[in-house]
């Protein structure tokens, strides 16, 4: 059964950063960032609750972790090609002036 | 020893052989000159994509449940059960509409070849992930729809809004990914193990305790946001209004949809034990859903806007099924998910229709166009009425389930509030009809022709599938209450 650990208090943390950054940062490159530090989270408490098996390190934690690395750079690359494009159409990289869509 | 050919069944495997070589045969068709070759090409997989999955159902239709690839060291692996291939079945059968639409749609378009490339990665993803059979294989599959449909819908790269509406629904969604995944990651370290079986034997009988509550708060804001769950919906409208008309009809009429699943598959498996509390929210928060979805459209003037926080509604209808929790109820909700595919897919080709005879979404720029294009319009008519409940077309017999399983479980506030949602949503379904039948007002209007033919084909076969389900339901009722059975198998192995 799962316990707190500082793992697990750390993992949380992590989350709440990913958040924080997301809800307050206007620069586009840095709520890339919140969402890489928000699947890096997820990807910390697999690798540490695979060691907290009885006996052994379950394998299983760890490709699910190296799938989730791969899948966090597509979806990187994907967002830095819409900030290129972004900053192409607006000229800035300030989230706040995204605001042609209303209602 | 010789591996075996077949991967992941023939359908899956189709679907991505097909996705993968559509560049290649995309190339080779523009340089022979002959655009419409990439969705020809397009077509044929997804047409032998369905055909390989009527084998499947009949492989599935007896109640076995098919595991494959058997099962390894990883446990990872798909699980298809009826549900799976009722799933699925949507999935392809709006995939080949969407895709036969496109072949016209799409022509003045550049990069013909990514977007059919996009399109077959959004229904193999989607397949993929109602055949998973463990949290792993589901996510990766989740990725994959979710990732082509945030290029999909900045596919007109030169226009601000599409790069403004991509980005904010990338945004939204890969946080949503992210706390989701957390979630499954909690499931994973209380119980050892992701695939559904195992999660709902560790958890169905087990004492819960304050993580699976968490977990399953997580994995409920997680899938929500793809949802389209209240207070995470902001991205929907923005996105599925300025996304092309092909690629919003699959949105709204598919992917969204897939969230709904995910959300009844865990519910009913590792949430097993505390089922009751995780409804009552979902209960709650569909009844919001359902208010604001049929309210927001009263303001809009921007048709596919429209439709889109109408998505938002009958995800409420969905979810208030999905939080009854009984058989009659998850039975509405997934019928109400084959039918909303058929109308709102219908409802989004025919706005796509007009905005490609007449350039644009503006309701007060399009009176009178119904003169012009009495096909469309016409079949536009025929879904609107099914979208509001009339009856005798597919939308009212599915909300009518949906009702009548609200007043059975003793929830007759909830099928009240249904019903005065229906009622409410006829006012804006009926001004977009008004506007279609106004006398015609501008120049533009006037010289309006009908859409080709290629794109009144779907349009049409769709309208007509409309009224057939409405008039003749029973076999899809049977279908749709055998795939639920499936739902609920381990229901009765945790309590057996």
């Amino acid at each position: 059964m799962l316990e707190s650990s500082y793992y697990t208090v750390f993992v949380f943390a992590l989350w709440v950063i990913g958040i924080y950054c997301l809800a307050t940062k206007r620069n586009i490159i840095r709520l890339i960032l919140g969402i890489e530090i928000l699947i890096n989270a997820a990807d910390i408490s697999f690798i540490s609750l695979a060691a907290g098996m009885e006996g052994f390190v379950d394998p299983l934690g760890h490709s699910i972790v190296i799938v989730s690395i791969g899948l966090a750079g597509t979806v990187s690359a994907v967002a830095i090609t819409l900030i290129v494009y972004a900053y192409r159409q607006y000229g800035t990289l300030d989230v706040r002036e995204l605001r042609h869509l209303r209602g | 020893m010789r591996e075996p050919a077949i991967v992941f069944t023939p359908t899956l495997d189709l679907l991505l052989v097909f996705t993968i070589s559509m560049p290649i045969a995309g190339w080779a068709a523009i340089r022979i000159h002959r655009k419409f070759l990439c969705g020809a090409y397009t077509v044929a997989g997804l047409a032998a994509a369905g055909a390989f999955l009527y084998g499947l159902f009949l492989d599935v239709s007896q109640g076995t449940v098919i595991s494959t690839p058997h099962v390894g060291v990883f446990s990872a692996y798909l699980r298809i059960d009826m549900l799976g291939v009722f799933m699925a079945t949507i999935s392809i059968g709006i995939g080949l509409a969407v895709a036969i639409y496109s072949i016209i749609y799409m022509e003045k378009d550049t990069g013909l070849p990514i977007y059919f490339t996009l399109l077959l990665a959004i229904v193999s993803g989607m397949v993929g992930v109602v055949f998973a059979g463990d949290l792993f294989t589901l996510y990766i599959f989740w990725e994959l729809m979710c990732v082509s449909t945030y290029v999909l819908v900045a596919f007109r790269r030169g226009r601000s809004e599409s790069i403004e509406a991509a980005f904010k629904y990338l945004m939204m969604s890969v946080a949503g990914s992210a706390t989701a995944f957390l979630g499954m990651s909690l499931l994973y370290g209380m119980s050892g193990t992701l695939n559904f079986e195992g999660l709902a034997l560790a958890f169905g009988q087990a004492q819960p305790n304050a993580w699976l509550y968490l977990a399953s708060l997580l994995i409920l804001t997680g899938f929500g946001v793809t949802t389209a769950i209240v207070p995470l919906h902001t991205w929907l409208p923005d996105a599925h209004s300025v996304a092309p008309s092909p690629i919003s009809a699959i949105l709204s009429g598919v992917v969204i949809e897939t969230g709904i699943y995910v959300l009844s598959r865990t519910c009913f498996s590792a949430f097993l034990s505390i089922q009751a509390q995780w409804l009552a929210i979902v209960m709650a928060l569909s009844v919001i859903t359902m208010v604001v979805g049929n309210v927001m459209p009263l303001l809009q003037n921007d048709l596919k806007r429209l439709l889109a926080y109408s998505s938002i509604a009958q995800v409420g209808y969905m979810l208030a099924g999905l939080s009854i929790g009984t058989q009659l109820g998850l039975t509405g909700t997934f019928m109400q998910i084959f039918n909303h595919a058929l109308m709102k897919g219908t409802a989004f080709l025919c706005a796509g229709a007009i905005l490609y005879t007449l350039g644009t979404r503006q309701l007060d720029e399009m009176a009178g166009i119904g003169r012009r294009m009495p096909i469309t319009a016409v079949a536009f008519t025929i879904s609107l009425l099914a979208l509001i409940g009339m009856p005798p077309l597919n939308g009212f017999v599915s909300e009518l389930i949906i009702v009548t399983s609200a007043f059975q479980a003793n929830l007759a506030w909830l099928g009240v509030t249904i019903i005065l949602n229906g009622i409410l949503s006829a006012a804006f379904y009926l001004r977009v009809l008004r506007v279609l039948i106004q006398p015609i007002g501008s120049e533009k209007v006037e010289r309006a022709r009908e859409a080709p033919w290629v794109m009144l084909l779907p349009i049409c076969f769709m309208a007509g599938l409309i009224v057939l389900f409405g008039l003749w339901p029973d076999p899809l009722i049977r279908f749709t209450q055998q795939s639920v059975a499936g739902l609920f198998s381990f229901v009765g192995q945790v309590v057996g």
